[in-house]
């Protein structure tokens, strides 16, 4: 992840050159007019804040009422701007799903590989999970909600979060890319995960998500098939 | 699954005492082609004319009926949300066994996601897309099938139980399962996941063992009678 996607995702962003480069942070909204700001930057800027609005908007107006309108004034572009990225709402959610679900593997990875070495490797990439959603409980939302009719492509894209987490509880778990165990277990076991996670959220749980560590490892671990 | 469970799914059967008046047959099929069209359409894309051109009604008997569009899928998912539970509830209380029941209900719900996949979208993918009221029904009918499932505990040890929320783990992740398959347009397929989902119910529960032999059993049983139960060879 870049510094830009990073502080981008706290809130704030701070360009790399110009009138910002002192470390000041960068308005949600940049300034009119001559900025100094490199238009590659404005143009990535604009984007990210166009992906961070979009699970915003989802959260606050749902799918049955999210629009282009909801996300482009969240993100302070206009609809032409919003168009000049993304061919409709459902090209922006894509986006913002790949987006998301990219940022929750990098957590749970780094979380896992800079883990203390006596520590056990799925419950850091547990924790670090249930940090990330507590943190940002609009993208458990977007991570875990079915997509719309509509939103088709998306379900690929969940699709491959979910072999990606798939693969990384087998990893943690030492037992290799396959393992022994028939293909589709372990994706079922993350599907239930999310499908648990975003209905704690939905309920108004999310700040509570992290004590849900040593139940979720003990779920996860409890059906797993002894190494051979 | 336990006889206690057993008699409170018999206890929420309906009870059919009338036969349905000519309106309230409108009403119903109102609200299955609102349910048709939904699953269809997508829950944003729906409209009262696209019901009425599926249920035959007119439109001024609709707004009698129901306030809105919204109104009408609210009450229509309530409705059927309601009876598949109960149906599926039936199921695993006339099947001996704990595993057994389970493996029952799993059946009586891909059943019905492949003879209805529509109404099955409607109901698992665009309820949730819909929000409103329909989340709260969909809670409770969620909380009734894991409460079903947990009556496996009083037949484990204290020191084996299974983590507290193994039952709302559990059908959270049959539902994401029809979901995605749902929303693939793949419902046939639906068979080819009872082995895993049966893995995920019963080793959730009774441990690594128990899940082997029920993904196993469930395999045979696809073998067996995939035919029979209406899917798709893999």
């Amino acid at each position: 992840m870049t510094r830009l996607e990073l502080e981008l995702l706290d809130g704030e962003v701070a360009a790399a050159d110009g009138p910002f480069s002192s470390g000041e942070p960068l308005p949600r909204r940049l300034p009119r007019g001559r900025h100094g700001i490199p238009p590659n930057l404005v143009l990535e800027h604009q984007r990210l804040r166009l992906i961070a609005a979009m699970a915003e908007a989802l959260a606050e107006h749902g799918y049955a009422g999210v629009t282009t309108t909801h996300v482009g004034e969240l993100a302070g572009v206009s609809s032409s701007t919003f168009y000049k990225h993304f061919g409709n709402l459902w090209d922006c959610l894509l986006a913002a799903y790949v987006y998301t679900a990219d940022r929750l593997c990098e957590q749970i990875e780094a979380a896992v590989e800079g883990r203390e070495p006596e520590a056990d490797p799925l419950s850091a990439g547990i924790d670090a999970a249930l940090a990330f959603l507590a943190a940002r409980p609009e993208l458990g939302q977007l991570l875990g909600a079915p997509p719309p009719l509509e939103a088709s492509a998306v379900v690929a894209a969940r699709r491959i979060l979910i072999s990606k987490l798939a693969s990384m509880l087998r990893r943690a778990r030492g037992q290799g890319e396959v393992g022994d165990r028939p293909t589709g277990l372990d994706e079922r076991m993350i599907d239930a995960t999310l499908a648990f996670l975003h209905s704690r959220i939905r309920a108004g749980d999310a700040a509570r998500l992290p004590e849900l560590g040593p139940e979720l490892a003990a779920i996860l671990d409890r059906a797993r098939r002894p190494v051979a | 699954m336990r006889p206690e469970a057993r008699a409170a799914a018999r206890e929420a059967l309906p009870v059919e005492t009338t036969a349905p008046t000519p309106d309230a047959t409108v009403r119903e099929g109102e609200m299955e082609g609102a349910l048709q069209v939904v699953g269809e359409l997508g829950y944003r894309s729906a409209s009262v004319r696209a019901v009425l051109e599926y249920s035959g009604g007119h439109r001024r008997q609709f707004y009698e009926h129901f306030e809105s569009l919204e109104d009408c899928f609210a009450q229509a998912y309530e409705t059927w949300i309601e009876r598949l539970g109960v149906e599926l509830l039936q199921a695993a209380a006339s099947t001996p066994g704990w595993q057994s029941a389970v493996q029952a209900g799993l059946v009586g719900l891909f059943r019905f996601v492949a003879e209805r996949p529509r109404i099955a979208r409607s109901l698992f993918v665009e309820a949730q897309v819909a929000g409103g009221t329909a989340m709260a029904k969909r809670e409770e009918a969620l909380e009734r099938l894991a409460a079903a499932l947990d009556s496996v505990r009083n037949e484990i040890a204290d020191d084996e139980a299974p983590p507290q929320s193994a039952g709302v783990f559990v059908i959270g992740g049959i539902e994401a399962c029809v979901c995605e398959i749902l929303a693939e347009g793949s419902e046939k397929r639906i068979w080819d996941s009872l082995p895993e989902l049966m893995h995920l119910a019963v080793g959730s529960y009774l441990g690594p063992e128990a899940a082997e032999e029920a993904f196993e059993e469930a395999k045979s049983l696809l073998e067996r009678d995939r035919v029979q139960l209406g899917g798709e060879a893999k």
